[in-house]
C-alpha cells in the first residue's frame, strides 16, 4: 500500500507489519479508527419534534427569567468567593446580571462592552434578544408569563421556522427537562407578580442582600454576589424563583440528572436505530480530518522545543533546570497571577524524535504531543517510557529525589503513520540469540568484543560466545559491520519469530465468544438489543480466515448456549440451568469458524431480543455464565466479551447490593467505606486466575442503569488482560453507537493472545512490581491472555546495586505472544538510559507525563486499600516531597518565599490537584463510578492518563472563526469556571466522556447550527450529534472525530446546560475551582508551598 | 396344528383357557386347613393372578360397587348369601350382614344385579365419574429417553424406530423427549423460535427439587398431593382436569403439535459428541437422564399415568446409577462378582434406582426399558425400577434387531395387537380370615397398607393388603403367597365353612383412560386333617406349582446369600414325592406318582437346568431380564420358560409335540422349539440339504415346501402374540446356531453314552445328568425311609 495514503486520510493507521503478520490489519485498524467518527445519525424520533419548532418550547427557552441568573450561580460561587482576584473578567458577571433585569427595560445600560479579555467576539445575539423584551412587552399576549418567554423579537435569530405558536403549544411531555421549569411561566409568579408594573416591581428581582441591579457590574465580585447563593435557598423571598424545581443543583449527586433524562426516551429509540450501518459509512467520509501538518510542515527536531529553549540535549546544560515561575512570589497568595500559573500548553506541531543521537539517549517529547519516532537504538517512547530519562546511580539518590522509578510499557501502542514499522526477524530453527546467563535477547547494546567472537550482555554483563553463524567482524568503531543491516542490532524494538521452543502448544486460534445478558432489565432497557446489534455489525470486522472462531451465549438465571453450526438447519439453544455448578453443554459446535456460521449467527443475533422479549426473569447469573463460557473455551482460550446489564444476583459469584450498605457507611463516615471498593469475595478472583491459566481474556460491557458492583466484577477483566466498558446510565438513544464502536475497536485493534511478558534490566536494578491488567503466577513473568494497543503495564524498579556514572542502564521488555493470525512472536523493546549521580540531572530529565501516570496508578491501587483521605494525602505528599527535594537540593534561588518548580515537572501540582479532585478520589463519587475509575486507571496509557483527570476543554461556539489548520483542538481552555461564559458552548473531553456545556445566553443561531435546535432545553442530555450543513457544525464534527481518533474511543457525548443538574457534572471537572471539598489551583500552590516551607524549616 | 396338541403348553392363545374366566390359578385348589399340613405340602399355597386379563365374557357394570362394612370392605359377589326378603346380604369373607342400599330396593330372586350372577365371579365396575374433572380423560403420555452414545448405525435404527413410533402415536398423546450421553438434554418442544434444550450434567446427582428449580417448574409444578401416596388421588383429579398448563406445554406436547418438531430433531440428532478416549467406554449418564425424566413428569403431570420409555444402548458409566467405570479394562460385573460382592458399583446403583422407583411409584409413572447392546447395560440394577413401576422391559442385541424393533412398535399399536397398556393400578386382596397374605411377587409395589390379613412372614412385596401397579397390561400377572394360620376356634372341625374365599380388587385406568374396578372373587375348598391326601392331590396344579416355585426360588436367590438353589429344589422335590408318591418304602421300583404330579419332576429337572437357576451361563442383565418376565407372565407362558415346548414336523406324521430330548433330533425332521425368549426352527440334516438344493421350489415337491413352511407359520403365530417379541433362530443340524436347541434338550445321549446313537440323531457334549438319571435318583431318595 502507498505509504503516503494512510495519513492523508486517517493518521494513526498502523503501518504494514505492525500487525505482526504478512497480511497486516492496517485497513481494518484504519477502518476501526475511522469508525470512531461520528456520522450523520438519523435523528431520533424525539429530536425532530424539538427541531421542528424551536418555539414549541417557549416555556423552556426562558431559561433566563430573572431567577435564572441566580440559578446559574451555584457553579461559580464557590470559587468566586474564595478568589476575588479573578474579578478581572467582568464579562461573566455582566452577562449573568444581564439575564434578569433586561426584562424590565433596564437591559441596555446593563451591557458593558465585552472586555478584551474574552477572545471570542461578543455574542451579539444574546444581548439583542434580551434587549428586545421591552418592546415585546407591549405586544405580549400573556402578561402573566415570565419575561423571557416574550421574545418574539428574537425570532429573527432563531432561524427558519418563525414559530407562530409559541404560547399555544402545550408543552410536549416528551421533553425531559421541561418538567420542572415548565411550571414556571404559569405558576405562582404571574399572578403574584404581574408584569404590569415594570420598573416598580424591581424590588422583587433584587436579591435579599438588596444589592441593586443598578450597581455597576465592576463593583461586583466576579463570582457573582454571594447573595445569589442564598437566593437559591429561600425561594419565597424571590417570587420568580418560586418553583422549587428551579434549583436543580441542590445537593444532588451529579450523576443523577443523567439518570433521569434517559427515561423519557426509552420508548422512542428502538425504531430509530441511531447507529444504522449506512450512516457509518457516510461518516467515515465526512470525518476524515487531514492530519495536522503531517507532511506540509517539515517536522522539527525535538531538540528545540519552543518552550524549552534553554534545554538542548547538550551534555552540560548551561541553564539550571528549574524555572521559577514568573511572578511566583507566593509569599502572599494574592500575588499569584492566575494567568501565569503553569498550565498545559498544547503543542500543535509535529516533531521528529530520534531516540538516540551520538550514542546518547534523547529525552523524548511529552507523551501528549505529536511526534514521529525514528528508532535508532532505543525504543519508541510510545512503547516504553521511563519516569526519568536518566537513571540515578544509587538507590539513595533515587529516594532523595522522591521520584518514582518506573516504566510505562504499552507494547502495542499505535505508531505514528509515518514511522517505520517494527522489523520482524527470523532466526530460523535456532531461535533468537540470547544471553546464556540471563536469557536477555540480543539488542543494540550488547557489546561485541574479541573481533566479534564474543558479546557482552548489557543486562547481566556475562560474556557469551557468538554462535558461528552469527559471527561478523567488527569495524574500527567497535561495531559489527552488519550492525546497520540487522534490525536486532540497530533498532530499539524488534520482533522475533518464535520457534517451537516458545510454544507449549500450537498457536491458538482467534476465538471470540460473546455472552449477553437477557434478563428482564437488560431486555427492557434495550441493552440486549443494543448488544446484539453491535455484535452483528462488528462481525465483519473480525479477522478473516479459518482461524477466527466465534461462539455466543445468553443468560438470565440460566445460561443459554447456541449451536450455530451451519450444518444444522435450526440453531439449537442449549440451556445450562445449574448456575451453582456449571458445565458446558456440548463438546463441539459451540465455538465454530466464523465463515461456517456467519449466516446463522446473524439470524440468531437478530432474533435474540425478540426471543426474550417477554422474559420476566430478573436474575442474572453473570458468574456462572462466564464460567460456563470459559469451560467451552477452555481447549483454545480466547476473548470472552460479556454484555452485562444488572447486578449479578444468582449462581456462582453472585453479588449483593452493597451500594445501600455503602451509602449508610459514607454518611456515617465509616472508615471501612473503602472496603466497598474491594471485591466482595474471592470467588471471581479465583475464577479469573483459572481463566488466565487457559488464556481466556474477559472484556465486560456494562450497559446498566443500576449499581452492578464494578469493584467485584472488574477483577475478572483485570486478571485476564481485559477491560471494563461502562455505560451508565445506559441510554438506548445514544449509547448503542458507542457500544458498537467500542466493540468494534476491541476486536479489530492490534492485539495479541496468550502472551507472557518479562522485563529485564541491567544489574543494579531489579523489578519491584508489575501493575496492570494481567495475571501473575510466577514472580518474574506476567501472563496476559490478551494484550492490545490500549493496554499499558507499569513496572517499578528498585536498586540492588550501584551504577557507574556515565554507564548506561538498560531495560528490555520481552513479550511472547500469538498474533490474531496464529503466528507466535517475541516482541523485544529496548531502552538504554544514562546513569547519573546528579540530582539536578534527574529533575531535568524527569518525565512529567510518565510520573503522573505512575502517581495515578498508585493512587488507583490505593483507593480500595485505604481510606480516601489517606490516599489524597499520600498523593499530595508525593508531589510535595518531590518539589521539596528539588527546592532543597537543586534550586539556586534562595528566597524562601518563592515556590520553585522544576521545569520538567512544573505541571505536577496542577495534575496532582486534578487527581485529588478526580472521580476516584473525591468524596462524593458514586461507588460504581469510582470502581470504574480505579479499574480504568489500572491499564490506562500515558496518553489517556492526563486527560482522565485533567480533561481537555475547548470552546465550540467560536470554532468557525478559528483557523482550520488542524489545530482546532489545541486552543484549550484552563479548567476553571472563570473561563466559562454564558454565551459560550464548550466541549470537555477526558478520553471517555465528551461534555457539551451550553451557557444560558448562547446565540440560538449557534445552537441551530450545531444541534439543529434553537434551544437546548428540550434536548436530552444523552446527546446524539449530527452534522448539519454549515461550517460550524462541520468543524464540530471534525473536532469530535479528531478527538475520537486521538483517544481511540468513541466519546459518550452528553449535553450539560447551564442552570440544569447536568451542569454540575460538567462543573465538577473544573478542577482549578475551589470546591467544598478542595482547594483552588492557586490555593493549592499556596498549600504546597507552605508544606515545603515547613519541611525546609 | 397347535390346537390339536396335548399338554396345552404350546398355544395358550388358541387352546382352551387354562386360567379360567377369573385368571386365577393356584398351586393347590384344595387347601390344607392347618399350618402343619400346609408345610407338609412342600409347595407353597399361592395364586397366580392376571388382574386385568382380557376376557370376552367380562361383565361391565356401570355403577359403583357395593361394599361390606369396614374393615372388610369386600365387594358384593356371587358367593354372598342374599336374603331377598330382608334386603340383606352376608359377606362370605367376614360373615357380616349388610343391608342393601335404597337403590337396590328392586332386588329379588328373579331380579338380581350382575355381580350376583353365579358365573360372574369376575366383574368390572365402571362407575360414572364423580365430577367433570374426573371425567376428563387424560391423554396418554410418552416421555422418550434416548441414548446417544451409540455408533452411527445404531442411532439410525433408534431414529427409524422413533419415527415409526411417532407415526403411530394418537394425536392427543403428550410427547416429551430427553436424550443423553455424557450429558442429559431435555427438549423444550413448546418453544417455537428455535430448538431449546435444557442440559444437565451427567456426573452430578440432582434432586427432584433441583431439577424443577432449574427447569423453572418449581412454582407451578409442585402439588401437595405428590408428596405421599395418601394425597395421590387428589393430585390425580387436579391433573386430570386442569393440567398445570405452563409446565406441561413447555416440555410435553400433543403429538399432533410436535410431530414436525420431533422429526426435525430426530433428523439432526447426532451421536454424543463428547470425546471417548481410547481404551475407555463412552461416558453415559443413564441415571441422571432417568431422574430428569422422572422429575419432569413429577412436575408436569403427577398422578396421571405416563410412561418413560428409555432406549439404552450401553452401560451407565457416569454419575448416579453407574454400573461400571469408563475404563475398558474394568469389565462389567458378572454373577461371579455379585456373588463375591466384588461389583463395586452394584449396590450404590441399586439404591439409586430404588429411590427412583419410589419417586415414580409416588407419581404413578412407569419406566419402560429397551436395552439393546452386546454388552450389559445395567438391567440388573434397573430391574427394581422397571418391576416396581410395572414397566415393560426388552433386552436385545441391537436396535436394528427385530426383538427390539417389533416389540417397540407393539407399544404404540392399537386394536388386536394392542398390549392394553393401563395405568395407575392398585390391587387389594381380601380373604377369609384363616388366611394371611405373605406377599406378592411381580410387577408391583407394596402400598404398606398393613392389616389383620398380613402374615408374619414376608415373600416379595409384603406386609400389606394393597399394591400399586403404575403400569399394567392384559398379560400382567402377579403371584400372591398365602399363609394358613387358623385361629383356635376355627380349627375345630365341623364348626366352620368348608369353603374359603379370596377377593381380588383391581382399580386401574384402562387404555382409554377410564377408571375401572375389576373384582374377582374365588372360592376353594378346605381340606381337613392329614388323612385326606387324596383331596389335596386332586387339587394340585403342577404347572402353577412349577411356575410359583420358579418365581419363589428366583426371589430367594436374589435375596438370600449363599442360597443353594439346586439343592433346595432337589430336597423340595424329594419331600413332595415322599409325601404324595405311591411307593413301598425303600423300593424305588415301586414308586409312582398321581397324574396330577406326573410331569412335576420333569419341570423341576428343567428348572434346575434353566437360566433361572443356572445363572452362571448368563450375565446378570440377562438373568434380571428373564426373571422379570418370569414374574410378570402368565402361568402358561412361564411354564414354557421353564420347560420349552418342542414340536416335530416330518413327512410321515402331522406336526406333533416331541420329547424335549436329544433323541428327538432326526435328519429328516424339522423341530420347532419355543423357549419363550427365542423360537428356534431346526432343520434336520437331510431337510437342510434338500432345502439347499432348492427342492421346495420345484412344483413336484410342493409337499416339501409345505413342510418347510409349516414351522415358519407356527413360529410367526407364537411371535405375533408375544411381548417382548422372541428372537427367531433358524438353524440346521450341526450348524453353529443349533446350540440354541441343544442347550435345552435333555442330554439322553452324550459323548459318553454307552449305547449307540441312532443314525441322523445327535449327541450333546455335556456332563449334565439326563432326565432318566434324575428320575432314578429321585425315586431312590423319595422312597428312603
Amino acid at each position: 500500500m502507498a505509504s503516503s495514503q494512510p495519513f492523508s486520510s486517517v493518521p494513526p493507521r498502523p503501518r504494514p507489519g505492525f500487525s505482526l503478520s504478512p497480511n497486516p490489519t492496517p485497513s481494518s485498524t484504519a477502518d476501526a479508527l475511522q469508525n470512531l467518527q461520528i456520522g450523520r445519525v438519523p435523528p431520533p424520533s424525539a429530536a425532530p419534534s424539538a427541531a421542528a419548532g424551536p418555539f414549541s418550547s417557549p416555556a423552556s427557552r426562558p431559561g433566563p427569567p430573572p431567577p435564572a441568573a441566580t440559578l446559574s450561580r451555584p457553579g461559580p460561587p464557590p470559587f468566586a468567593s474564595g478568589h476575588p482576584t479573578t474579578s478581572g473578567l467582568p464579562t461573566t458577571s455582566a452577562s449573568i446580571t444581564s439575564n434578569g433585569p433586561p426584562a424590565f427595560g433596564l437591559g441596555a445600560p446593563r451591557f458593558p462592552p465585552p472586555p478584551p479579555a474574552v477572545q471570542q467576539p461578543p455574542p451579539m445575539g444574546a444581548p439583542a434578544s434580551i434587549r428586545a423584551p421591552p418592546q415585546a412587552l407591549v405586544s405580549r399576549p400573556f402578561p402573566g408569563s415570565s419575561p423571557s418567554v416574550a421574545l418574539p423579537s428574537s425570532q429573527p435569530f432563531m432561524g427558519p421556522p418563525p414559530s407562530s405558536q409559541p404560547y399555544m403549544n402545550p408543552l410536549p411531555s416528551s421533553q425531559p427537562f421541561m418538567g420542572p421549569p415548565s411550571s414556571r411561566p404559569f405558576a405562582g409568579p404571574p399572578s403574584s407578580q404581574p408584569f404590569a408594573g415594570p420598573p416598580s416591581s424591581q424590588p422583587f428581582g433584587a436579591p435579599p442582600s438588596s444589592q441593586p441591579f443598578g450597581a455597576p457590574p465592576s463593583s461586583r465580585p466576579s463570582g457573582g454576589p454571594p447573595s445569589s447563593q442564598t437566593s437559591g435557598g429561600p425561594p419565597s423571598s424571590q417570587p420568580f424563583v418560586g418553583p422549587p424545581s428551579s434549583q436543580p443543583f441542590a445537593g444532588r449527586p451529579s450523576s443523577q440528572p443523567f439518570m433521569g433524562t434517559t427515561t423519557p426516551f426509552r420508548g422512542t429509540l428502538a425504531s430509530s436505530s441511531p447507529f444504522g450501518t449506512p450512516s457509518w459509512q457516510l461518516q467515515t467520509q465526512q470525518g476524515a480530518p487531514p492530519m495536522p501538518g503531517t507532511m506540509q510542515a517539515p517536522p522539527r527536531m525535538f531538540g528545540m522545543p519552543p518552550h524549552m529553549p534553554g534545554q538542548p540535549m547538550a551534555p552540560v546544560p548551561p541553564v539550571t533546570g528549574h524555572s521559577p515561575l514568573a511572578g511566583h512570589q507566593v509569599s502572599t497568595p494574592s500575588k499569584i497571577d492566575p494567568n501565569q500559573i503553569p498550565r498545559p500548553v498544547p503543542n500543535t506541531s509535529v516533531v521528529l524524535f530520534e531516540t538516540r543521537q551520538g550514542n546518547q539517549a534523547n529525552i523524548p517529547p511529552p507523551a501528549t504531543s505529536d511526534f514521529i519516532v525514528k528508532d535508532n537504538g532505543n525504543c519508541s517512547p510510545r512503547l516504553m517510557r521511563c519516569t526519568m530519562n536518566q537513571i540515578p546511580c544509587t538507590g539513595d539518590l533515587l529516594s532523595t529525589s522522591s521520584m518514582p522509578l518506573a516504566l510505562m510499557i504499552q507494547p502495542f501502542a499505535l505508531p505514528h503513520p509515518s514511522e517505520e514499522p517494527i522489523q520482524v526477524v527470523d532466526f530460523g530453527e535456532s531461535g533468537p540469540l540470547r544471553c546464556s546467563r540471563c536469557k536477555g535477547y540480543i539488542n543494540p547494546f550488547m557489546r561485541f568484543v574479541d573481533q566479534g567472537r564474543h558479546f557482552i550482555c548489557n543486562l547481566c554483563g556475562f560474556t557469551n560466545e557468538t554462535p558461528r553463524d552469527y559471527y561478523c567482524n567488527l569495524g574500527p568503531d567497535g561495531r559489527r559491520h552488519d550492525a546497520d543491516e540487522r534490525p536486532e542490532l540497530c533498532g530499539g524494538t524488534v520482533e522475533f519469530v518464535a520457534t517451537k521452543e516458545y510454544m507449549v502448544r500450537d498457536p491458538m486460534p482467534a476465538v471470540f465468544f460473546f455472552i449477553i445478558d437477557v434478563s428482564m432489565n437488560a431486555i427492557q432497557t434495550g441493552a440486549t438489543a443494543a448488544a446484539c446489534t453491535a455484535i452483528n455489525q462488528a462481525l465483519v470486522d473480525l479477522p478473516e480466515g479459518p482461524r477466527t472462531l466465534v461462539g455466543i451465549a445468553t443468560f438470565d438465571s440460566s445460561i443459554h448456549f447456541y449451536n450455530i453450526k451451519q450444518a444444522s438447519q435450526q440453531p439449537l439453544m442449549l440451556i445450562v440451568p445449574d448456575v451453582q455448578d456449571v458445565y458446558t453443554p456440548l463438546h463441539t459446535d459451540l465455538i465454530v469458524q466464523l465463515s461456517e456460521c456467519r449466516q446463522n449467527l446473524e439470524q440468531l443475533l437478530d432474533s435474540i431480543p425478540n426471543m426474550f422479549e417477554n422474559n420476566r426473569v430478573a436474575d442474572s447469573a453473570f458468574g456462572a455464565a462466564i464460567k460456563a463460557a470459559f469451560l467451552a473455551m477452555k481447549p483454545t482460550g480466547g476473548k470472552l466479551l460479556v454484555f452485562q446489564s444488572v447486578l449479578p444476583s444468582i449462581g456462582i459469584g453472585s453479588l449483593s447490593s452493597r451500594e445501600a450498605e455503602g451509602r449508610t457507611n459514607v454518611s456515617s463516615g465509616d472508615k471501612e467505606a473503602h472496603k466497598l471498593l474491594q471485591p466482595a469475595d474471592k470467588t471471581l478472583k479465583t475464577m479469573a486466575i483459572e481463566f488466565a491459566e487457559y488464556q481466556v481474556c474477559v472484556d465486560i460491557f456494562l450497559t446498566t442503569q443500576t449499581f452492578v458492583d464494578i469493584a467485584s466484577i472488574s477483577v475478572v477483566p483485570r486478571t485476564t488482560g481485559g477491560q471494563v466498558y461502562y455505560y451508565y446510565p445506559f441510554s438506548v438513544l445514544s449509547d448503542p453507537a458507542k457500544l458498537y464502536n467500542d466493540l468494534r475497536w476491541n476486536i479489530s485493534r492490534p492485539q495479541g493472545f496468550e502472551a507472557v511478558m518479562r522485563v529485564r534490566c541491567s544489574q543494579g536494578l531489579q523489578v519491584q512490581e508489575y501493575s496492570g491488567n494481567f495475571c501473575k503466577r510466577i514472580p518474574s513473568d506476567i501472563d496476559l491472555p490478551a494484550i492490545d494497543c490500549d493496554k499499558t503495564i507499569m513496572v517499578t524498579f528498585k536498586h540492588d546495586d550501584k551504577f557507574q556514572e556515565g554507564s548506561e542502564c538498560a531495560f528490555q521488555c520481552a513479550l511472547l505472544y500469538t498474533t490474531v493470525y496464529g503466528q507466535r512472536r517475541i516482541r523485544i523493546i529496548n531502552l538504554s538510559l544514562p546513569c547519573t549521580s546528579m540530582l539536578s540531572n534527574l529533575f531535568r530529565s524527569a518525565d512529567l507525563d510518565t510520573q503522573f501516570t505512575c502517581f495515578l496508578k498508585q493512587a488507583a491501587n490505593g483507593i480500595p486499600a485505604s481510606p480516601l483521605f489517606q490516599v489524597r494525602e499520600q498523593t499530595t505528599n508525593l508531589c510535595i516531597n518531590i518539589l521539596h527535594s528539588y527546592r532543597k537540593f537543586c534550586a539556586t534561588v534562595s528566597s524562601s518565599g518563592q515556590l520553585i518548580l522544576p521545569e520538567a515537572l512544573k505541571l505536577l501540582p496542577l495534575y496532582t490537584l486534578a487527581l485529588v479532585k478526580s472521580i476516584g478520589l473525591r468524596n462524593d463519587g458514586w461507588l460504581d463510578d469510582r470502581s470504574y475509575w480505579v479499574s480504568r486507571s489500572a491499564s490506562l496509557s500515558i496518553l489517556l492518563a492526563v486527560p482522565l483527570v485533567y480533561p481537555r476543554m475547548i470552546s465550540i461556539h467560536d470554532l468557525a472563526s478559528k483557523e482550520d489548520d488542524g489545530s482546532l483542538l489545541s486552543a484549550t481552555i484552563p479548567l476553571s469556571s472563570e473561563h466559562i461564559n454564558d454565551d459560550g458552548i464548550y466541549l470537555l473531553e477526558n478520553g471517555e466522556d465528551g461534555l457539551f456545556y451550553v451557557g444560558n445566553m448562547v446565540n440560538p443561531d449557534t445552537l441551530q447550527q450545531l444541534f439543529g435546535v434553537s434551544s437546548v432545553d428540550g434536548v436530552p442530555t444523552q446527546l446524539v450529534l449530527q452534522q448539519f450543513d454549515n461550517d460550524l457544525s462541520k468543524k464540530l464534527i471534525d473536532v469530535v472525530n479528531e478527538t475520537r481518533r486521538q483517544r481511540c474511543s468513541y466519546l459518550r457525548l452528553r449535553l450539560c446546560r447551564k442552570g440544569d443538574p447536568s451542569a454540575l457534572f460538567f462543573l465538577s471537572y473544573m478542577v482549578e475551582d475551589k470546591t467544598p471539598g478542595g482547594l483552588s489551583y492557586v490555593e493549592f500552590l499556596v498549600h504546597v508551598h507552605r508544606q515545603i516551607q515547613t519541611k525546609m524549616a | 396344528m397347535a390346537e390339536d396338541l396335548a399338554g396345552g403348553v404350546a398355544g395358550a392363545a388358541a387352546s382352551v383357557d387354562p386360567d379360567g374366566p377369573d385368571g386365577v390359578r393356584m398351586t393347590w385348589n384344595a387347601w390344607p386347613r392347618s399350618k402343619v399340613e400346609a408345610s407338609k405340602c412342600v409347595i407353597p399355597v399361592a395364586a397366580s393372578i392376571a388382574p386385568i386379563r382380557a376376557s370376552p365374557s367380562l361383565l361391565v357394570l356401570p355403577y359403583a360397587p357395593l361394599r361390606c362394612k369396614p374393615p372388610c370392605a369386600a365387594v358384593l359377589n356371587p358367593f354372598a348369601r342374599v336374603d331377598f326378603a330382608a334386603k340383606i346380604w352376608i359377606c362370605p369373607l367376614c360373615f357380616s350382614r349388610n343391608h342393601f342400599p335404597p337403590h337396590y330396593a328392586a332386588i329379588s330372586e328373579t331380579n338380581v344385579p350382575g355381580e350376583l350372577y353365579p358365573q360372574c365371579t369376575t366383574v368390572e365396575y365402571a362407575p360414572p365419574p364423580i365430577d367433570a374433572a374426573a371425567a376428563a380423560i387424560p391423554p396418554p403420555v410418552f416421555l422418550f429417553v434416548l441414548d446417544t452414545c451409540l455408533i452411527e448405525e445404531e442411532l439410525g435404527f433408534v431414529k427409524s424406530a422413533m419415527r415409526r413410533a411417532i407415526g403411530l402415536l394418537p394425536d392427543h398423546a403428550l410427547v416429551g423427549l430427553v436424550t443423553f450421553g455424557t450429558q442429559v438434554y431435555l427438549y423444550e418442544l413448546g418453544f417455537s423460535d428455535l430448538s431449546k434444550i435444557y442440559v444437565f450434567r451427567g456426573t452430578k446427582e440432582i434432586s427432584k427439587e433441583q431439577i424443577l428449580d432449574q427447569l423453572g417448574l418449581s412454582a407451578a409444578g409442585l402439588r401437595p398431593g405428590t408428596a405421599g401416596a395418601s394425597g395421590y388421588p387428589k393430585a390425580r383429579l387436579q391433573a386430570n382436569g386442569l393440567l398445570p398448563s405452563g409446565s406441561v406445554n413447555r416440555f410435553l406436547l400433543p403429538a399432533s403439535d410436535c410431530e414436525y418438531a420431533l422429526n426435525a430433531l430426530l433428523d439432526e440428532l447426532q451421536t454424543d459428541q463428547w470425546p471417548v478416549e481410547a481404551g475407555n467406554r463412552a461416558l453415559r449418564c443413564t441415571g441422571v437422564a432417568l431422574s430428569v425424566a422422572a422429575g419432569l413428569l413429577g412436575a408436569c403431570i403427577p398422578g396421571t399415568g405416563a410412561r418413560i420409555i428409555a432406549l439404552v444402548g450401553g452401560p451407565c458409566t457416569e454419575g448416579p446409577g453407574m454400573i461400571v467405570s469408563k475404563d475398558l479394562s474394568e469389565p462389567v460385573r458378572s454373577h461371579k462378582d455379585l456373588d463375591k460382592d466384588a461389583a463395586s458399583h452394584f449396590h450404590k446403583a441399586v439404591k439409586f434406582y430404588d429411590n427412583l422407583a419410589k419417586q415414580l411409584v409416588n407419581q404413578g409413572h412407569v419406566l419402560d426399558l429397551f436395552a439393546s447392546a452386546l454388552d450389559q447395560v445395567g438391567v440388573a440394577e434397573m430391574k427394581v425400577v422397571v418391576e416396581r413401576t410395572g414397566g415393560l422391559v426388552v433386552l436385545a442385541e441391537s436396535f436394528g434387531h427385530s426383538v427390539f424393533k417389533d416389540s417397540f412398535k407393539r407399544i404404540f399399536e392399537d386394536g388386536e395387537q394392542s398390549l392394553g397398556l393401563s395405568f395407575n393400578g392398585t390391587l387389594e386382596i381380601n380373604c377369609s380370615k384363616d388366611i394371611k397374605i405373605q406377599g406378592v411377587i411381580g410387577p408391583c409395589t407394596s402400598l404398606e397398607k398393613k392389616g389383620a390379613l398380613c402374615a408374619d412372614t414376608i415373600i416379595g412385596q409384603g406386609n400389606t393388603t394393597s399394591w400399586r401397579m403404575c403400569g399394567l397390561d392384559r398379560s400382567t400377572c402377579l403371584t400372591a403367597f398365602f399363609d394358613i394360620s387358623p385361629s383356635e376356634r376355627s380349627s375345630q372341625p365341623g364348626s366352620t365353612n368348608p369353603q374359603l374365599y379370596i377377593q381380588f380388587l383391581t382399580n386401574y385406568q384402562n387404555p382409554e383412560g377410564q377408571m375401572r374396578l375389576r373384582v374377582t372373587t374365588v372360592t376353594r375348598r378346605w381340606v381337613d386333617g392329614s388323612a385326606n391326601t387324596e383331596e389335596l392331590v386332586e387339587g394340585f396344579d403342577q404347572e402353577t406349582a412349577a411356575v410359583v416355585l420358579a418365581r419363589y426360588i428366583s426371589l430367594k436367590m436374589e435375596m438370600e446369600e449363599e442360597f443353594d438353589a439346586t439343592r433346595w429344589l432337589d430336597r423340595s422335590l424329594i419331600r413332595l414325592c415322599s409325601r404324595f408318591g405311591d411307593y413301598r418304602k425303600d423300593d424305588p421300583a415301586s414308586f409312582t406318582l398321581h397324574p396330577n404330579f406326573s410331569i412335576f419332576p420333569q419341570f423341576m429337572f428343567n428348572l434346575r437346568r434353566s437360566q433361572f437357576v443356572q445363572v452362571f451361563n448368563n450375565s446378570p442383565d440377562e438373568t434380571a431380564y428373564f426373571r422379570m418376565l418370569l414374574n410378570r407372565e402368565s402361568v402358561t407362558n412361564s411354564v414354557v420358560m421353564i420347560q420349552p415346548s418342542l414340536l416335530s414336523y416330518s413327512f410321515n406324521s402331522p406336526p406333533a409335540p416331541a420329547l424335549l430330548d436329544v433323541a428327538s433330533i432326526s435328519a429328516d425332521r424339522i423341530l420347532l422349539l419355543d423357549t419363550y425368549f427365542s423360537v428356534v426352527i431346526f432343520h434336520g440334516m437331510t431337510i437342510a440339504q434338500w432345502r439347499n438344493m432348492g427342492y421346495q421350489n420345484q412344483p413336484e415337491h410342493q409337499a416339501f415346501a409345505q413342510l418347510l413352511q409349516a414351522p415358519q407359520d407356527d413360529a410367526q403365530m407364537i411371535i405375533r402374540d408375544r411381548f417382548p417379541v422372541p428372537r427367531l433362530v433358524i438353524c440346521d443340524q450341526h450348524g453353529s446356531q443349533a446350540r440354541f436347541l441343544l442347550a435345552k434338550l435333555n442330554p439322553s445321549a452324550t459323548y459318553n453314552s454307552a449305547h449307540e446313537v441312532a443314525p441322523g440323531s445327535d449327541i450333546i457334549f455335556t456332563d449334565d445328568v439326563s432326565l432318566q438319571v434324575f428320575y432314578e435318583h429321585l425315586q431312590r431318595l423319595a422312597v428312603q425311609s
